[in-house]
């Protein structure tokens, strides 16, 4: 090697170094910013998550099975039992009725909060943004009215559209026979120390289950509109109280699932993009563990129970992200929110807990109606006589 | 230039020196009446805004002095501004470059479509689309580069990272059609206008794709409300989707401010005291034409039968002559006596009858039977039949009087109603119609269409600019406000537009063949048979060479036919017009139509298709998009259709439209020679009065305008072919006639005033 050909590369180095260093400040300055805003104006001041109030918790238990082919981990023992909860919300709107996407999150714990394993899931194989960058785009261009959003952000990305026709769900008949996806990849480190990248689902106990709520030839300039059309009888809770109902007639079973697959030096970071699917030929799913779930949880119960992608084991983390157009930059800046989690628990503990989403007919709403004093938005809501 | 007189009988020449001495005179006028520019620059010199600014009465010229000397400040200004943008450009030169690794890992899409509301979400296919950053130091890093494909749509890969650097302050699309320039070396070479730019907030780039939705670019749409294909201009100035080029705007400034002052200041004049000028005094203000040279110098001369059949072979009228034998007329040839039958030709100039028209000015219907003998011979008009009124005492339209040689004055008289009501057919069929807005139409869908396909830098440079001459002279000649033909002569606007759309009904590239040579001394036919062989050789090697860039972009040449075909006319033929007509109606349509058919040798039997359940004027070109999925004799057929298409409409947006125009200032350059209207006047002989009855000439003020007008079309000429002065030329075609000048030369035709395009 030259000398000119020496420097070239040190300046190159250099740079690199100083751009690399460039963009994982920018993210973590983005993200401790996003987290803590979040804690403060939404958490502290409104009592409200990220965007899944409207949800409802659930007891069970969590089995891993013995399934050969997936490699031997310490945490994913087989046979191992956890107790667990789950939580199914719909997404933004306090309405079960909405055109929205559908989420479970599992905590292999009973407790509110502590647990060894969290995963948030939504439904749909694609996501609606891929990095923090265009999470914050998204969240940017919500620009919600009366039940309509995100039409420019869909207008400007049509990746974010084709995942929302893929994860929004319009009257499915239960929580418990949709399909949820963490899209975003985790590591996996087992036994044999093979660095791999994994990815969870969580599908029916009984697979043959159909899956109700996908989106038939779908429009997409209708998309952004998420209104409970206007003949649709269902009401405010009807996903809650079905799924209340369900399990207290016995109880629902799930089967979690792992994709997996062997990382590389020279992996694309496509592979981490959450709007790419595995090729399941090449990457089958494999059943990891079932879930039983015997009791559903009152409503203060379910607004306590928090998930975060912090309770995971290191060798099941989250991938580091290197800037916030990393696609893995939207776990890692999922990994911030405890701060919010925590101010929104520090707010029911102190101001209560948000009321009880009632069954009436205020439809599409994203807010909670009749909030507690303190630091809250009010809203003039029409007594009934 | 002048033929021998027909022999046997007297020499016609004797009275005014012999034959080579009028050649002689002849050929000295032609000389002194060509245009010289005027070498009007300076700063307090006056000054016009454009081409567009003309108007037949108050042009919109700086006059005043502090006027401009603000404009000449105000052009000061101008001119740093673009020479700081210039040096900008040299400081922060466009590199080629894409910025970023070879991988791209996101995208921006989009689609660019047409912006009108007729056109909405009509793909616009084939434009270059860029996305260019800038940054805090204001260089320009390019960032991705392509093409929308057939159906607008566009995909360019760029990297996320070079796009949102801390260095880049701002990012933008670019859309822009490409042109043709050739240099001096003659390589062809291309280059990009940029129709429009849209800022991208760099906040919006966040990976994968980012969707700049459909760009809608306001270019090239067609009129809604015009029957005829016509471009949308909403404002010349900043919406027309192309300008002149500089040098367009000069020439006029070079060669005809001197014209259009002497005209500012008759109607100044008349506007005040409209008795105190007469024509005498106006015609003596402007420069002389051919026709008040020789006549100064060979008295009786122009009103003479000769220069009568020179100028109405030769000159602007150029006439169709057609063999007596097959003239559908009333008139037989024992009328003739004296003439050999097969030297008999028939002429028909279509009049009034069926359009729209007032009451002021006559304009019959003008059959002419000449006598043509083979050789260099000028034609000998025998006989003038005019039909419809020709007095305001006896409006009858299907009145018929015939005048020949042996009636003395009433014959030169009728020759003379018969040069005006050839002058204006002459006007608005064959120039405006025929050359303007026949052409607007090959223009209009070429500039839709041609991007990528090399038959684009074949077309463009020949079909540019001619919508821009079209819609000034929509309020210029045509408006009946505004306008001079409608103020100024028998039709009205809307006779103006039946008659344009008529003549379009008639006019179509397939089977177009140049005019028959009907003796040696036919020159214009010669020189038109000419010039389209030229050109014929000159699309053919371009053709050639070009092959496989013409299949490999046929959707685009498809395209162009689609447009072509469903936008243009219905064809003016027999069946369907004269359908529900009975009696004088139908017979006057029948001749009205047999008058077109002659005048443009229409083809019935050619092939045409039907849209919208009419039959259209124009033929397809081709009927697929790929030309892989022609089947053989299709691909030779559909080839051969394109050469065709090509030399038609350069043929007609060059040599046609020059000789037309050049010839204006020689034939309705004299008032009382040849204008383009004829009142009745007062007399109950109506038209067939002497030339000293300006009851019937045109009134002073029209008579300026029209003076005027023939200066600026004759005299304002710029973008011959051989000089390419814009460079988008193929030099080839200037060398291919370079070449033939002196054929050219010895048809009066100088190569060099050959425009490459309609802009006048």
């Amino acid at each position: 090697m030259s000398h000119t050909e020496h420097s070239t590369l040190i300046r190159e180095t250099m740079a690199d170094w100083i751009r690399n260093a460039w963009d994982y400040s920018l993210m973590w300055v983005t993200c401790k910013v996003f987290g803590l805003a979040v804690a403060i104006f939404a958490s502290l001041m409104i009592k409200r998550r990220m965007s899944h109030d409207n949800g409802i918790a659930a007891t069970g238990t969590v089995r891993i099975l013995d399934n050969p082919n997936i490699p031997l981990h310490r945490f994913f023992l087989p046979d191992r039992t956890f107790p667990c909860r789950i939580r199914h919300a719909t997404a933004t709107f306090l309405d079960d009725a909405v055109k929205g996407i559908r989420s479970m999150s599992i905590k292999f714990s009973d407790h509110h909060l502590e647990s060894p394993f969290d995963l948030q899931m939504n439904t749909g194989e694609k996501s609606l943004f891929w990095s923090a960058a265009s999470f914050l785009q998204f969240a940017r261009m919500r620009k919600q009215q009366y039940g309509v959003q995100y039409r420019e952000y869909y207008r400007k990305y049509p990746d974010g559209l084709d995942g929302a026709i893929e994860a929004i769900r319009e009257n499915p008949k239960s929580f418990s026979d949709l399909r949820y996806y963490a899209k975003t990849p985790f590591r996996f480190v087992g036994e044999d120390f093979i660095p791999r990248y994994a990815k969870y689902r969580v599908i029916p106990g009984e697979p043959k289950t159909e899956e109700t709520g996908k989106l038939k030839n779908p429009d997409p300039r209708e998309i952004p509109n998420q209104r409970v059309a206007a003949h649709n009888p269902r009401g405010r809770n009807y996903l809650k109280y079905e799924y209340r109902d369900r399990v207290k007639k016995g109880p629902v079973h799930y089967l979690l699932q792992i994709q997996l697959r062997n990382a590389a030096t020279d992996d694309k970071p496509e592979i981490f993009n959450n709007m790419l699917p595995w090729n399941e030929d090449l990457y089958p799913w494999h059943d990891l563990a079932e879930i039983e779930i015997t009791e559903t949880l009152n409503w203060n119960e379910s607004c306590r129970t928090t998930f975060s992608l912090t309770h995971m084991p290191e060798s099941l983390g989250i991938i580091p992200a290197r800037s916030i157009f990393d696609y893995n930059s939207l776990n890692y800046m999922r990994a911030q929110s405890a701060v919010a989690h925590k101010a929104r628990l520090l707010n029911y503990r102190l101001f209560g807990y948000p009321p009880e989403i009632p069954d009436n007919d205020n439809r599409n709403w994203s807010d909670w109606e009749k909030p507690p004093r303190i630091l809250n938005r009010t809203y003039l809501v029409q007594k009934k006589n | 230039m002048s033929g021998k007189p027909p022999s046997p009988r007297q020499d016609p020449y004797a009275k005014y020196g012999g034959y080579d001495n009028v050649q002689r005179i002849y050929r000295e006028c032609i000389e002194s009446t060509k245009p010289v520019p005027s070498g009007n620059r300076g700063v307090l010199k006056p000054k016009l805004k454009g081409f567009h600014h003309l108007d037949i009465a108050y042009s919109k010229m700086v006059t005043a002095t502090p006027a401009l000397i603000l404009d000449w400040l105000y052009e000061t200004y101008d001119r740093v501004r673009d020479q700081i943008n210039q040096w900008a450009m040299d400081l922060f030169p466009r590199y080629p470059k894409i910025w970023g690794p070879k991988e791209k890992d996101s995208v921006i899409v989009g689609r660019t479509t047409y912006a009108s509301r007729e056109d909405l979400g009509t793909p616009l296919h084939h434009m270059r689309v860029e996305i260019w950053a800038r940054t805090w130091w204001l260089s320009w890093r390019r960032l991705a580069k392509g093409f929308s494909d057939h159906d607008g749509n566009f995909r360019l890969k760029y990297d996320l990272r070079t796009a949102r650097s801390v260095a880049v302050r701002k990012i933008r699309a670019e859309v822009s059609q490409k042109y043709y320039r050739y240099s001096k070396t003659g390589q062809l070479s291309p280059c990009y206008c940029i129709a429009l730019a849209i800022p991208i907030p760099k906040s919006d780039l966040v990976g994968m794709q980012y969707n700049l939705r459909d760009i809608q670019i306001d270019i090239w749409s067609y009129r809604p409300d015009s029957p005829i294909p016509r471009v949308k201009i909403d404002d010349l100035q900043d919406e027309a989707p192309e300008k002149y080029v500089e040098g367009r705007d000069d020439a006029i400034t070079d060669q005809f401010i001197p014209v259009e002052l002497i005209k500012l200041r008759h109607v100044v004049q008349l506007r005040a005291h409209p008795d105190s000028l007469t024509i005498d005094q106006i015609q003596r203000d402007y420069p002389p034409n051919l026709t008040t040279c020789l006549e100064k110098r060979l008295p009786g001369y122009t009103r003479s039968d000769m220069f009568f059949g020179e100028r109405m072979m030769n000159g602007m009228h150029a006439l169709t002559f057609q063999p007596f034998a097959n003239a559908q007329t009333k008139r037989k040839a024992e009328h003739y006596q004296d003439v050999d039958p097969d030297h008999l030709y028939h002429v028909v100039n279509w009049g009034y009858q069926g359009y729209d028209h007032n009451d002021i000015y006559a304009f019959p219907t003008t059959e002419m039977v000449f006598e043509i003998q083979p050789g260099d011979f000028v034609p000998r008009p025998l006989s003038i039949t005019f039909t419809g009124a020709l007095s305001a005492f006896d409006r009858d339209p299907y009145q018929e009087r015939t005048f020949f040689p042996t009636d003395g004055k009433k014959w030169m008289q009728a020759k003379r109603v018969a040069r005006c009501v050839g002058g204006l057919i002459s006007e608005v069929d064959d120039h405006f119609a025929r050359t303007h807005v026949n052409v607007e139409q090959y223009a209009i869908a070429a500039f839709r269409n041609l991007r990528l396909n090399p038959i684009a830098s074949l077309l463009l440079p020949h079909l540019k600019e001619v919508s821009l001459v079209d819609h000034t002279a929509d309020r210029l000649l045509i408006s009946q406000e505004f306008g001079y033909l409608p103020r100024a002569s028998a039709l009205t606007e809307k006779g103006l537009h039946q008659r344009v759309r008529d003549t379009l009904g008639m006019l179509n590239w397939k089977d177009y063949e140049p005019m028959r040579v009907v003796n040696d001394h036919h020159h214009y036919a010669k020189a038109e048979t000419l010039f389209w062989k030229i050109t014929e050789q000159y699309i053919e090697e371009f053709m050639g060479e070009n092959a496989a860039g013409i299949r490999m972009h046929w959707a685009e040449i498809y395209r162009m036919s689609q447009d072509l075909v469903t936008h243009s006319v219905p064809d003016f033929n027999h069946h369907h017009h004269l359908h529900g007509l009975e009696g004088h109606d139908k017979e006057v349509k029948a001749r009205c139509m047999s008058y077109f058919e002659h005048r443009f040798e229409h083809k019935t039997h050619t092939h045409r298709e039907h849209h919208d359940g009419e039959c259209r004027a124009l033929s397809p070109i081709t009927r697929q998009a790929n030309f892989a999925d022609l089947d053989d004799q299709a691909k030779t057929e559909d080839w051969e259709n394109l050469k065709e298409l090509c030399c038609y409409a350069i043929h007609h947006a060059t040599f046609l439209h020059s000789w037309v125009n050049e010839h204006q200032h020689d034939d309705i350059g004299e008032v009382l020679y040849c204008s383009l209207g004829i009142r009745f006047g007062e007399h109950p002989d109506g038209v067939l009065r002497p030339e000293s009855d300006h009851k019937i000439a045109l009134d002073p003020l029209r008579a300026t305008q029209m003076l005027w007008w023939s200066n600026l079309l004759s005299r304002t000429e710029y973008g011959a072919i051989t000089k390419n002065p814009d460079g988008d030329v193929n030099p080839r075609f200037g060398e291919l006639l370079q070449e033939h000048a002196e054929e050219f030369e010895r048809y009066g035709i100088s190569v060099d005033n050959i425009e490459s395009r309609t802009n006048i």
